[in-house]
């Protein structure tokens, strides 16, 4: 499957990225390039620019900074398993890392490409010739959902493995566009709209990801369940960061809707309590109800809010298996 | 319109004219007549295309040609020096860790990026890091003992 | 065994494998040709609808496309694999069937303007009512999908040995049980590609086709490109694997030589991966109901199968699949009375074909599973209820199969004592199980027309030996293989062997590989051909060396008398003096095997032998289910396999391994997934074959029966050992949770369920 043609620039920082971005609006980032490609050889993503960012320096890097960690946007995944300072630190994140995709995946792949990754559907992710068989659906540029059959919705699902195992630290990121950078709460990014899952303004890039300190005062885990143990997209995805001590607990799971989510009805029930069977089984339950996944994916909806609650209980041992 | 770019392949500055949209792969098997890297399945899943860029496993079916410029780039034709074979392809020739030999060459640039990091790895480590090569011939189970007599015999860089 | 032999025996690496560790082999993708196009293939979005009219015209004006084709311009010319199964056009012609046949063909000066010359290709389909299901299918009034094809069946055998209801009528216990096992795809690395081109002064067509039967390949581009078969050459070049995928002549290859013999250039298609998945063939899903009557102590008595396959659109392989699927099931164990019923039912889906096993698996899934039922139900173990049916070598057969050697119950011994049964089955954790299943297969199937192989072998004054041989290696290994016989037979190093195979211009005939027929047919025809060399040789040599031509060997490069080695001369010398007697040189032997059988038969029509020989084996696994996520992972697999004598152990152990995980791919990860007649996941993302990281431990454990019929005893390696990993997995499944599955794949959402489904009662 070959390439469409398109503009191509390298600017030398981000400003000029920026501006380009912003008198474009089918322009695209090009990072790693193993999410955009593919997309654009199936022709559900064809920007008439590309703008590579990956000649801009400063942009990979793993740093402390009064005890935050701040990761620069075009850190490869591959580098946040290798390095101590993250493997140490915060272990949840560095299994994300490793979980994603294959290990070539994760030398192309950078930490802010897998953040923003498109969306995905087993009606949108397919070759124009076999998207050809239907009318083309509203995500690639159609008017109708075949998920749900209903016209302009998109019930697309987030896979990316990184955003719950960051979410779960609660990671900010920041946002560099043409009025300067703005920082927020990475569950911010996300708009929950599958046509468009990103809530950028025109000219804005994701620069930096960074980890609040008080991050390690507690254990995290990232289960990540898929058919096989490399190479695929999560069925679902379950991180959990928890503080023994204070008996906090967050939850959030990939995979299950538009955008990343939040466990906010497990964490209220697990908050001050123990991590026994009995608690387990009662968060695992609420877990299966934290998301209502459509079928975008061979995977039934049924089986995944199962795996919700089944990931929970695995992240658990996992994380007391670590605190001791 | 093509742009005129260099690329170094195999230690080799080559002049050529390239377009923007076409990948690694594309140009190394069209343009440079290097075919023994292969395309499985252009979406980079199986790991048929795997090159080494500055000594690291890319996917060059997911790569633009024009992001190789100013990178070494390895293809397997590039491992063998003076005609002898490097340790890595004596292995899977002499283990049989090779049938139809079509995912073979990305094997190799895998495994030889895997022992370049670490000389030693663990098995587990290998499998994890040779995941992404997908074979329907041999069942992995030579291509690991190959990978890991390399690892054990080899005393220097290999 | 001691060791008698000197290359035949030894774990020596297939002789390519250094060009293909270089980069160096060349595939069909690989070869350039001056002033080559390429093509590509338009295809049906739809499942079954009328071809009302196809506008070309908007693609011949695109800048850079040289030529278009429809199913209009083409000849009338069925073909398929099998003669009596003939039922598509390259091109469809009217009306297509399933979602991805071939409708158009273009052909431009680079790959991107061939793919953009598709999109502009109108084609006015009228849409017809399709069918998806094989019940659905054979109903009256169900949407016909080939015309005069009643019930869309397009074809059923009926077959009994010994009579069933009696013997149903003496069992102690009968039980029926239904089964279904999935479609799945070969996914061979290398994508379906050819490359043609044509010689307009002499009117031959050469093509370059990643195939694994250039001779079939050679009739059926006679037939439907109208030339006779002298001016079509195929040959073969390294094949990036096929498992039974590569056989049928695809679109590529006929629209690649259309466009050669009309645009005189050299034209290239190659399918993109979606293609392989959609447009190429899978297994076919099969649902089975077997009944067995059974003794107490449990012996089998008699077995009714029915089966129906869902073949999808086009027959293919459909007759002998069904065939093969069906007289099958009467190795490895004596059944005494069998009823088989099958069909083939057409839908407007992907068309099944040959792969690796060839109905035989889904078979084999069937009864192994059962077998263990009726264990459980009886309360016998499984491997003695498999020792008590085991057939035996030289024993009477209840459908004349010939079994001159059989090392199934010692396999059954042995794989089970590998993996701990006694130790283990019933007693790990709750989770942990083993399982066993045994399994055989034919080493090529006798007397079907075409099922004889060639071989010519030349020794030149140097020691050089050339071997040509029609064998089509498709990274098996057969090449290598065959140069080991011949190198055996000649008493020389396999470095001294250069051979040329699968070119239908130079080498002799052979079917192709298909059947696990290679070996034996092909290995044997070229030791017979090195043998007319060495008779030669020794012919010559006998008067020299005082001696008759009968005492005379040939090993390590030297011929001598037997029994006295200071008696000889080097075979150099030999040569040298055959030479100076003006003899012609190089020595050519030429050699022809087919298999024996003593009756006329014809798979279809009349009892009796239906292979050289037959392969025995069980596997017994070992899996662990993680009870909170379902997932199933296999720990270890044991197979214990008779195969005669392996020519090259570790090409056998290749085969082995890859077959165990194969067959754990159709047990556990793979499944064609189709909606309303479309392929889901058509890609090696969505369609999950196993990886390293699925990988179990695999053993393997010969058992040497030194076969009569094979070249040095050697029976065959390929296809067998896909055979039992499934049910042996599934078998293992339920020791480790108690659930009995009747359904491939056992995803970990079938195992959560189950494992809900038991809590409650």
């Amino acid at each position: 499957m070959r390439l469409p043609k398109f503009e191509y620039f390298e600017p030398k920082d981000i400003k000029e990225a920026g501006s380009i971005l912003k008198n474009e609006s089918t322009a695209k980032i090009l990072a790693g390039g193993t999410d955009l490609l593919v997309n654009m050889k199936h022709r559900v993503e064809c920007p008439a620019v590309i703008v590579n960012i990956k000649r801009i320096g400063d942009l990979d890097y793993i740093r402390q900074d009064n005890g935050d960690i701040r990761i620069g946007a075009l850190t490869p995944l591959k580098r946040l398993h290798m390095t101590a300072l993250i493997t140490e630190n915060f272990p949840g994140l560095a299994e994300a890392a490793s979980a994603v995709g294959s290990y070539h995946h994760q030398v192309m792949g950078t930490l802010a490409g897998n953040i923003c990754q498109q969306n995905r559907c087993m009606y949108f992710n397919q070759s124009r010739w076999w998207r050809s068989s239907r009318p083309t659906c509203y995500k690639a540029g159609g008017e109708i959902c075949h998920v749900v059959n209903k016209k302009e919705i998109c019930y697309s699902t987030y896979c990316g493995d990184m955003t719950p195992a960051l979410l779960v630290l609660n990671a900010k990121i920041s946002l560099t566009g043409s009025d300067g950078i703005r920082e927020m709460p990475i569950e911010d990014l996300f708009s929950g709209d599958g046509k468009a899952p990103l809530s950028l303004e025109p000219d804005e890039i994701l620069t930096e990801i960074s980890i609040p300190s008080d991050a390690n005062k507690g254990v995290a885990a990232y289960i990540k369940f898929a058919n096989r143990d490399s190479i695929d997209f999560p069925i679902v995805g379950t991180a959990l960061w928890a503080s023994m001590e204070k008996k906090e607990y967050r939850v959030a799971f990939t995979a299950v809707d538009r955008k990343p989510v939040r466990g906010q009805n497990v964490e209220a029930f697990l908050k001050g309590k123990k991590l026994d069977e009995k608690t387990i089984k009662e968060a695992s339950a609420l877990a299966a109800k934290e998301a209502k996944p459509v079928k975008t994916s061979v995977y039934s909806p049924s089986h995944k809010r199962r795996m919700m609650g089944q990931l929970l209980q695995s992240a658990v041992n996992e994380a007391v298996r670590r605190s001791t | 319109m093509k742009q005129a770019i260099e690329l170094n392949i195999n230690g080799d500055v080559h002049e050529m004219l390239v377009a923007t949209h076409h990948t690694l792969l594309e140009v190394l098997r069209e343009q440079l007549g290097l075919i023994g890297t292969k395309r499985g399945c252009d979406l980079g899943a199986c790991g048929a295309c795997t090159v080494l860029i500055d000594g690291e496993a890319y996917l060059s079916c997911l790569m633009l040609a024009v992001d190789a410029i100013g990178k070494q780039v390895v293809t397997i034709e590039g491992l063998s020096e003076d005609g002898d074979l490097h340790p890595l392809q004596s292995a899977f020739v002499d283990q049989g860790a090779l049938q139809c030999g079509f995912c073979t060459p990305g094997m190799i640039l895998t495994a030889k990026a895997i022992l370049d990091e670490e000389k030693h790895p663990a098995e587990e480590v290998i499998k994890q890091k040779m995941a992404g090569n997908l074979c329907r011939c041999t069942g992995y189970k030579k291509v690991v003992e190959a990978v890991m007599r390399v690892a054990e015999e080899s005393g220097q860089e290999v | 065994m001691e060791k008698e032999f000197n290359v035949v025996g030894a774990r020596l690496p297939m002789m390519d494998a250094a060009q293909k560790a270089k980069g160096a082999a060349l595939f069909t993708d690989d070869l350039i040709l001056p002033g080559m196009l390429y093509g590509k293939i338009l295809r049906s979005p739809l499942p079954h609808a009328k071809i009302l009219n196809i506008d070309t015209s908007k693609a011949e004006k695109l800048p850079g496309v040289k030529g278009v084709v429809t199913g209009k311009d083409i000849p009338d010319r069925l073909y398929g694999i099998v003669p009596m199964a003939k039922d598509e056009y390259a091109l469809a012609k009217g009306k297509i069937r399933y979602i991805g046949d071939d409708v158009a063909a273009v052909c431009a000066i680079d790959p991107e303007i061939a793919e953009e010359a598709l999109e502009l290709i109108d084609v006015d389909y009228e849409e017809l009512p399709a069918v998806f299901d094989p019940f659905e299918a054979k109903k009256d009034g169900a949407p016909v999908i080939h015309d005069g094809i009643k019930n869309n069946t397009s074809f059923a055998i009926k077959k009994e040995f010994g009579d069933v209801k009696k013997a149903f009528a003496e069992s102690d216990a009968i039980f029926e049980d239904t089964f279904f096992s999935q479609a799945v795809n070969h996914a061979p690395l290398e994508p379906h590609a050819a490359l043609a081109q044509f010689d307009p002064l002499n009117g031959e067509l050469t093509i370059w086709s990643s195939t694994q039967i250039p001779f079939f390949l050679r009739r059926n581009l006679s037939n439907t490109l109208q030339i006779p078969e002298s001016k079509v050459r195929v040959i073969k070049p390294k094949v990036g694997g096929g498992f039974g995928q590569k056989i049928d002549l695809f679109a590529k290859d006929f629209c690649a030589a259309w466009f050669a013999m009309h645009l005189g250039k050299p034209v290239k298609f190659i399918y993109d991966r979606e293609e392989v998945f959609i447009s190429t063939r899978q297994r076919h899903p099969m649902y089975i109901t077997v009944k067995t009557g059974m003794k107490k102590d449990g012996t089998i008595l008699a077995q009714k199968f029915q089966s129906y396959a869902d073949g999808g659109a086009y027959n293919s392989t459909a007759p002998t699949m069904m065939a093969l699927s069906c007289f099958f099931l009467m190795i490895p164990y004596k059944v005494p009375n069998l009823f088989y019923e099958g069909y083939h039912v057409y839908t407007n889906k992907p068309v099944g074909g040959a792969m690796r096993g060839h109905g035989i698996p889904q078979a084999r899934f069937a009864v192994e599973r059962q077998l263990d039922l009726m264990a459980e139900r009886l309360g016998l173990d499984p491997t003695e209820i498999r020792l008590k049916n085991s057939i035996h070598a030289g024993e009477p057969h209840s459908a004349g199969f010939v079994i001159n050697t059989c090392g199934f119950s010692e396999s059954v011994e042995k794989a089970a004592d590998a993996i701990g049964w006694k130790e283990k089955r019933g007693k790990l954790p709750h989770g942990r199980g083993v399982g066993l299943a045994g399994a055989s297969f034919p080493s090529g199937v006798s007397n079907m027309s075409h099922i004889s192989s060639g071989a010519v072998v030349q020794v030149g004054r140097d020691g050089a030996v050339n071997v040509l041989s029609g064998a089509a290696d498709i990274g098996q290994g057969a090449e290598t293989v065959i140069s080991q016989i011949v190198a055996e037979e000649l008493g020389v190093p396999l470095d001294d062997i250069r051979i040329t195979a699968a070119d239908t211009g130079i080498t002799p005939l052979d079917p192709g590989t298909f059947g696990s027929g290679v070996t034996v047919r092909a290995g044997n025809a070229a030791k017979l051909a090195a043998a007319a060399v060495k008779q030669k040789l020794f012919n010559f040599l006998a008067d020299k060396l005082e001696a008759n031509a009968a005492d005379l060997v040939a090993k390590d490069r030297k011929i001598f008398v037997k029994g006295s080695p200071e008696k000889g001369l080097t075979l150099l010398e030999g040569l040298k003096a055959y030479q100076y007697a003006d003899l012609p040189m190089p020595i050519v032997g030429r050699g022809s095997w087919m298999a024996p059988a003593d009756e006329p038969t014809t798979l279809f029509e009349q009892d009796g032998n239906f292979a050289p020989s037959y392969s025995f084996m069980t596997q017994a696994a070992e899996v662990e289910v993680d009870l909170i996520t379902g997932q199933v992972k296999l720990l270890r697999m044991v197979t214990a396999h008779d195969c005669g004598r392996p020519i090259n152990p570790m090409l056998v152990e290749g085969q082995l391994e890859g077959s165990v995980v194969g067959g754990m791919g159709q047990a556990l990860y793979e499944n064609v997934i189709v909606e309303k007649g479309q392929m889901m996941n058509p890609s090696f993302l969505d369609y999950g074959f196993p990886t390293f990281l699925e990988m179990p431990e695999i053993e393997a454990i010969e058992v040497e029966t030194d076969d009569p019929i094979g070249p040095y005893g050697a029976k065959e390696a390929g296809e067998g050992t896909q055979l039992s990993p499934a049910p042996a997995i599934v078998n293992a499944i339920y020791d480790a949770i108690g659930v009995d599955f009747m359904e491939l794949p056992i995803t970990p959402e079938k195992i959560l369920d189950a494992l809900e489904e038991k809590k409650k009662t």
